[in-house]
């Protein structure tokens, strides 16, 4: 559960909105913070400034009409809310029950301070109530005597308590806002990124007919989708006429070719000196294997129009695979192989028998080629788990390297360790041809024999899609 | 045998025109669609060899008119488009095979001389001979001499298919295709190693061996 947390944090976008979203908190942050203090700090500041301005009164008195009189005037502004003590040689007047404001017993001068007192809130059954209050003490006379007055703050703390309430739950919904806008603003981004590397992947696997989708909004990923469409289009193009190129010079050529071949084939056959004939019919077997490949370019060229998708048919493979079975089973013996058929399940697929045979014979006789004395050659028919029936050829051989299994697909290319093996390199274009236009999928792998290093064998797999009556 | 090359292009046409003669056949060639039809009508051909690209009337067109005539001259249709499908289309139209260029001249003759009047190789006989080789196709029996040969059903249809053209050149592709059904060309010996096999059961414990490797062409079965 933590593989899509670690992969959303690698994500570009949402590191970035992420930062932006710690700026917006931060800034939010200050905005409130000075909300804050203009509105509850700045009513404390001015209880503050009444506590003292009244000490500064009450002392006045003191000074100019003395004991009785002061007490007199501080016991009729007494009230709840209203608090008051007045000490006088030992002598209290106050209307607070409890008397917070003793640290250690001794009362103290100076900053207003904040406090809690109780007050009866019913007598029967007896409750008490806890109220805030701020006060602030000054001593005056030389007998230790001082005054003390205090203003209940509930509203304020109150207010206060819901200010800073309220900053905080506006916190955490702008940190989640700006969690949540992260996530959807960078998987939005992270899905369109990611079309862009799925056409990386499809185009590099040989699908170049696909191209870059655009949202229509005309933002810089519409243009790098455009941009990049061009380029495709263009390198499309550029293959294309160098395959027409490819496929008309097979095609042209074939003609002179096949008279080439008639020609050598009938002097063979007029001379009567043995080295001279047997010359002549090696020239026109070459002249035969090269019209092969040619052919083979011309087929691939015919497969890859897709023409013949609508010949394929509804069929069991099963027997395709048993008549290739049967015909390759004695070629494997006399070369040291171990070949073996296995059919699981029943199956049925979208396909044409010749082309099907063709393929799976192309990746038989790779296998003879390829894989040394006393291996093992398997041909599989199974289901996949998805429902897709999957043709397999897996020999225990050489294999070919994992960074070379799609470039063997393209035509013409032949491994160096192959070079000196007969082949004309278009085998598996063939095969990956047929794959194509049956709309399966063509795979190489390692074969299972893959804990042998020097032979990891091949798996050649052909994949189709599940059958849907048409 | 006698027989038509409907063939327009020059060079090609004379190759054939070469070889056959060559090989012992009589050879006329017409170099378009209408003349190679008024040939054919005129004349009786033991095989037509028919270009399917061909001006003024194209080689299936003039197949079909043959046809519809009650015609039945074996016909060998020739052609560029090397598909299976333009395969299958020849041969309903009434191709008796159908060879698709570029083709080798060997596998050409062999065809034609499978198909030729003369031979019959599809004629519903129940019983093949050649030499001291006897097959019973009901019974699915092989006997050389009176010694009997046991053979799979695969090995039964290849020599089949060699008994039926007995004496002529059957190449490996034709054998690919008339005993396996396969219209490709596969890069191993796959073929000769099923002739091998076969050749061990009826060549092995006799004096004279019967199934002969053609250089450059195939095989051929003679007694």
């Amino acid at each position: 559960m933590f593989a899509p947390i670690k992969r959303l944090f690698k994500n570009t976008v949402f590191r970035l909105s992420m930062i932006a979203a710690g700026l917006f908190v931060l800034s939010s942050l200050t905005v409130l913070g000075y909300i804050y203090y203009a509105t509850v700090r700045a009513e404390t500041v001015e209880v503050d400034k009444f506590l003292e301005q009244e000490l500064d009164e009450i002392e006045k008195i003191y000074l100019e009409k003395g004991v009785e009189y002061t007490t007199q005037i501080l016991l009729n502004r007494m009230r709840p809310g209203h608090l008051y003590i007045f000490s006088h040689k030992g002598q209290y007047i106050s209307n607070i029950e409890s008397k917070p404001i003793f640290k250690g017993g001794e009362p103290v001068e100076g900053k207003p301070f904040a406090f809690t007192y109780k007050v009866v809130a019913s007598s029967e059954p007896l409750v008490t109530e806890e109220i805030r209050a701020r006060g602030r003490t000054r001593f005056i006379g030389d007998e230790g005597g001082f005054i003390f007055t205090a203003r209940e703050v509930e509203i304020i703390m109150d207010t206060s308590e819901r200010v800073r309430r309220a900053l905080f739950v506006s916190m955490l919904m702008a940190m989640t806002l700006g969690l949540l806008s992260g996530v959807y603003v960078s998987s939005r981004f992270a899905r369109r990124i990611g079309a862009f590397n799925k056409l990386a992947t499809d185009i590099r696997s040989g699908k170049l007919d696909k191209r870059a989708s655009r949202t229509e909004t005309g933002d810089e990923l519409d243009v790098l989708a455009e941009h990049l469409n061009d380029m495709l289009d263009h390198i499309d193009k550029m293959m294309m006429a160098m395959r027409y190129a490819g496929d008309s010079i097979a095609h042209d050529l074939r003609s002179p070719l096949t008279r080439l071949r008639t020609r050598l084939e009938n002097a063979g056959s007029d001379v009567k000196d043995e080295a001279a004939r047997e010359a002549l019919f090696q020239a026109s077997d070459d002249a035969g294997e090269l019209l092969k490949t040619f052919d083979a370019v011309l087929r691939i060229a015919r497969l890859e129009t897709g023409e013949r998708r609508e010949m394929l048919v509804g069929l069991d493979p099963t027997p395709i695979l048993e008549d290739l079975a049967e015909l390759y089973e004695p070629s494997c013996e006399d070369a040291g192989l171990e070949f073996s058929l296995k059919i699981e399940g029943k199956h049925k697929i979208y396909g044409d028998r010749g082309l099907l045979s063709q393929a799976v014979s192309n990746l038989v006789e790779n296998a003879i080629k390829y894989t040394p004395k006393g291996s093992a050659i398997t041909v599989r028919l199974r289901k996949l788990r998805n429902g897709r029936s999957e043709i397999s050829v897996t020999d225990t051989g050489p294999g070919i390297p994992p960074e070379q299994r799609n470039r063997v697909k393209e035509r013409f290319v032949r491994l160096e360790e192959s070079r000196t093996a007969p082949g004309s390199g278009l085998g598996l274009s063939l095969v990956d041809a047929v794959a194509d236009l049956h709309r399966a999928q063509f795979e190489l792998t390692a074969g299972s024999s893959g804990d042998d290093r020097d032979n990891p064998g091949l798996r050649a797999a052909i994949n189709f899609p599940r059958f849907k009556r048409r | 045998m006698r027989i038509l090359v409907v063939e327009d292009d020059e060079v090609a046409a004379e190759y054939v025109r070469k070889g056959l003669m060559e090989a012992g056949h009589v050879v006329d060639r017409a170099s378009d669609g209408e003349l190679g039809l008024e040939m054919a009508k005129v004349a009786d051909y033991d095989a037509l060899i028919l270009d399917r690209m061909l001006p003024k009337r194209d080689g299936l067109s003039l197949l079909g008119a043959l046809r519809e005539d009650g015609d039945s001259t074996p016909v060998l249709i020739l052609s560029a488009l090397g598909e299976v499908d333009q395969k299958v289309e020849g041969l309903r139209a009434g191709g008796d095979d159908y060879l698709a260029k570029p083709y080798s001249f060997t596998e050409l003759l062999a065809r034609v001389e499978a198909i030729g009047r003369r031979s019959d190789p599809t004629a519903a006989v129940t019983k093949l001979k050649a030499g001291d080789m006897e097959m019973d196709l009901l019974a699915r029996t092989v006997k050389r001499g009176d010694q009997k040969i046991f053979l799979q059903p695969r090995e039964f249809r290849l020599l089949e298919c060699l008994m039926r053209h007995a004496g002529r050149v059957v190449t490996r592709t034709m054998l690919l295709e008339k005993v396996w059904d396969y219209h490709f060309d596969p890069q191993t010996n796959v073929i000769d190693v099923h002739v091998s096999r076969l050749r061990a059961k009826i060549d092995k414990n006799f004096e004279t061996p019967m199934l002969h490797t053609v250089r450059g062409a195939g095989y051929r079965l003679q007694a």
